[in-house]
This record gives structure tokens, C-alpha cells and sequence, in this order.
């Protein structure tokens, strides 16, 4: 379970005591890639072994704890391949792992539960996904490319094929998955009648906050951390 | 969504201690604040200028003989609220500078409080009882679950598009409830409607 108010991490700090303190640290460390034997490395330590910017990663890590990241970054185009990364992995994190887990709670509910109102919000959850993995897609389809091509300083793919890249559009996606996410746990929360059906609802409900939790990292990475930091390297071509 | 709720607060605080006690009495009090200890009027200003501070707190002993400056820097900023944190005696013109005087030894419950008010207002808006829907919301929902636009919901109801907006605005602030498939759920739950005349 994640921890939204754990210390504001520095690079003295021992890994293993942050993780202990918030478990999820250990999904960051996933979607960057890093080894999770880390024994008794200090953060500064981690970062070096794993060759990722100590500032980045004690951005990411603080936002995992709880804290907003300052207007003040001084990041890299090495940070930009980092960071994508980290969008990537975590992209296949909810479309492979934490979605197929909630689908096959309700699957089970479904059979405890057989009422119109849970038919519904799964059809509603169902709906809710797809529209998920559309967004997914289109970051894995449209933005990351472009971003690829900023790095290898490619012109900014203004051919026809390449649909263009679009901030607005990528926000607008952004603001109606939390709010279908938010519907759903209101919804089990508050008011669909439960019938026998307690623990696979406390399992949904829990997925959904830790969902929502992730969801909520990724959109401040790409909107205060990304999107500025691409905006930075195009101006500076 | 829960993490835009952050309210931010500059500190100008010479003591560690006290600074780490504000922080520490503020992490209970129930509403999240992000704050940012700083050291001087300037790096306040500076951080006023990106447009997210809603309050400064500040001990009095860094804005003697600066009123000036302090003045000016209240006047370009006036949407921040400016609290003189106190532990000894300051003059009373001096304190006069400031939107609000807190004491350090008032109980901790009572400085959160304090400072939980003078925050902005959006708070208890989002803090609202959702209360029970009025009967005209209800007409209004019963139309948004059948697939109904606005124009036709106004139609409908005979009134305006105007009023059908912001009907379903309130509808999602008592609820919740943002999607209209999620309203239709809450209104199948809640016994608005009939799963029947759902089907239909």
C-alpha cells in the first residue's frame, strides 16, 4: 500500500529504510528500471550505480512521498530519455498488471453480486479502460515518438503521416480518466448496495486508490516535469 | 483530485525548531500545505510571482526596518495573506503590517485552525455535506440518464439551457458524480430511477 506522506528524501538517505517507509517506492524503482537489491546504498549511491540523475530521481521519489516538485528544475536531455522511460514502463504497468487485476476482481464480484447496478459499473469500468488505453496508446504513438525526435534533433516531424503532438490534447485526456476513476470509487464507495460482497469490494476499492494514486504521479511528471522540459529543449534548438 | 488540494505557504523563520514545529502541527490539521521555508522577503516575492502562494508566515523580527519593501511587496501580491508569527514582543505598528497575528503559544490545534481558515476559501467548497438532491435536480437527472441534452432537457422542463447547466453542476456537487454513466448508477442505486426504464 502507498504512503502519501513519508519524509522528504535526500540524497544521504538510505534506500532500503525509504522503501520500508513507502513500499511504492519500489514501483518507481520498477518503471525506472533499477535493481532492488540495493543492500545498504544511500540514494546518491543508487542513483550512481543505476546511471540516473540524482536530481530527477529525488523528484520522482518525493512525489511518491507526498511532495509537489518545486518550479525550479535543472534537468537534462539524459533526464528526458529517463523520464520516458519511466512513462513507458509505467504505461505497461497499468495496461498489463493493475487494469487486468481490478477487471478480474469485478469478474469475480460479478458472481457474488449478479445486481443491474454492478452489471453496470462494470460495463462502466469496461468503458472506462478502453478509453484509457486509447490515451496510452496515443502517448505511445504520438508524443513519445516526438519526443524521440526531438532528442536525436530531428526536425519536429512536420510530414503528413506523423499525426501532430498536442499539449491540449493530451490534457483533456488526462482531466476525464480522473474523473471516471473518481465516479467509480464514489460509486462502490458510497452508493451501490453491497450484497455479500465485502472483501472483493475493500480489494477493488484499494486497487483503484493505488491506481489513482500512479495515475495522479504520471500526470504531474508529464505536465510539470515533461511537458516544461520539452518545451525548454525546443527552444533551445 | 486529492494532490491538487495543496495549499502553498512561504516561511520566513530564522529557527529551525519552530519551523519544524509549524510544519509538524500543520501535517495534523487535516487540509495539506506544502511549506517552502525561505529566507528572506525577496524569495518570497519570488515565489509570489509563480502565482501559487496563498499565505506567508512570518516572523516579524526579518521585516524590521524594512516596512517598505514589506509594503510593497503586500501590494504586489495582494491575493497572498500575510500572518505575523509571534514569540516575543513586537511594536504594534509593526504588527499592524499584517493581515493576522498568531501567537506561538496558542495550542497547536488552535494555530492550524487559524491558519486553516485564512486560507483560501475554495477549501470549504469542495468540503461541502452532500446533501440530498432538490426535486427539480432530480427531474433534471432522471432526463440525463435517459441520453437527454441539455436543449432537450430545457425543452423538457421548460426552462432555461442556463438553469439545465447549472442544475447538473449541483447534481455533481451533491453526488460527486461527474460522468453520466456514473449518475446513472447513482440514480439505478439510489431508487431514481428503475433499472427497467433504464433498459428501455
Amino acid at each position: 500500500m502507498y504512503q502519501t506522506k513519508g519524509n522528504f528524501i535526500r540524497p544521504e538517505m538510505k534506500i532500503s529504510s525509504l522503501i520500508f517507509e513507502n513500499p511504492s517506492l519500489l514501483l518507481l524503482m520498477e518503471h525506472l528500471e533499477m535493481d532492488f537489491i540495493v543492500h545498504e546504498k544511500t540514494v546518491k549511491q543508487l542513483c550512481a550505480t543505476n546511471n540516473i540523475s540524482e536530481e530527477l530521481f529525488l523528484i520522482f521519489a518525493n512525489l511518491y512521498n507526498g511532495f509537489q516538485p518545486t518550479e525550479h528544475q535543472n534537468l537534462t536531455r539524459e533526464d528526458l530519455t529517463t523520464i520516458i522511460k519511466f512513462l513507458k514502463n509505467s504505461h505497461n504497468y497499468y495496461e498489463n498488471e493493475k487494469y487486468p487485476e481490478i477487471r478480474s476482481y469485478f469478474e469475480q464480484l460479478h458472481e457474488q453480486n449478479n445486481s443491474a447496478e454492478i452489471q453496470l459499473i462494470e460495463k462502466f469500468f469496461d468503458e472506462y479502460f478502453k478509453e484509457v488505453k486509447e490515451h496510452l496508446h496515443y502517448e505511445n504513438r504520438v508524443a513519445f515518438p516526438y519526443f524521440y525526435r526531438l532528442l536525436k534533433n530531428e526536425p519536429s516531424g512536420n510530414t503528413e503521416k506523423q499525426e501532430k503532438y498536442s499539449v491540449s490534447e493530451y490534457q483533456e485526456h488526462h482531466t476525464d480518466i480522473e474523473f471516471k476513476l473518481n465516479d467509480l470509487k464514489e460509486l462502490l464507495l458510497k452508493h451501490v448496495p453491497v450484497k455479500n460482497d465485502r472483501v472483493l469490494r475493500r480489494k477493488i476499492i484499494t486497487s483503484l486508490c493505488e491506481l489513482e494514486n500512479d495515475l495522479n504521479i504520471h500526470s504531474t511528471i508529464e505536465e510539470t516535469i515533461l511537458i516544461p522540459l520539452v518545451s525548454k529543449i525546443e527552444h533551445d534548438e | 483530485m486529492m494532490n491538487r488540494e495543496i495549499k502553498n505557504i512561504a516561511v520566513l523563520e530564522p529557527s529551525q525548531i519552530v519551523f519544524e514545529g509549524l510544519s509538524n502541527v500543520l501535517s495534523k490539521s487535516g487540509q495539506q500545505f506544502h511549506l517552502l521555508r525561505t529566507d528572506d522577503l525577496n524569495e518570497i516575492q519570488n515565489l509570489a510571482a509563480l502565482g501559487k502562494l496563498e499565505l506567508a508566515i512570518i516572523n516579524p523580527s526579518q521585516i524590521q526596518n524594512k516596512n517598505k519593501e514589506f509594503l510593497s511587496a503586500k501590494k504586489n501580491h495582494p491575493g497572498i495573506v500575510w500572518i505575523a508569527l509571534i514569540y516575543n514582543f513586537f511594536d504594534q505598528q509593526l504588527l499592524s503590517l499584517f493581515d493576522k497575528v498568531i501567537n506561538i503559544t496558542d495550542s497547536g490545534e488552535s494555530i492550524a485552525e487559524q491558519i486553516k481558515n485564512l486560507s483560501n476559501s475554495e477549501i470549504h467548497n469542495n468540503d461541502v455535506e452532500h446533501e440530498q438532491l432538490s426535486e427539480r435536480e432530480i427531474d433534471v437527472l432522471k432526463l440525463i440518464v435517459k441520453g437527454f441534452s441539455n436543449k432537450e432537457v430545457a425543452d423538457n422542463l421548460n426552462i432555461s439551457i442556463h438553469t439545465v447547466i447549472s442544475h447538473r453542476k449541483n447534481i455533481s456537487q451533491k453526488t460527486g458524480i461527474k460522468s453520466q454513466s456514473g449518475l446513472t448508477i447513482y440514480a439505478i442505486s439510489n431508487k431514481i430511477i428503475l433499472i427497467e426504464d433504464f433498459a428501455k
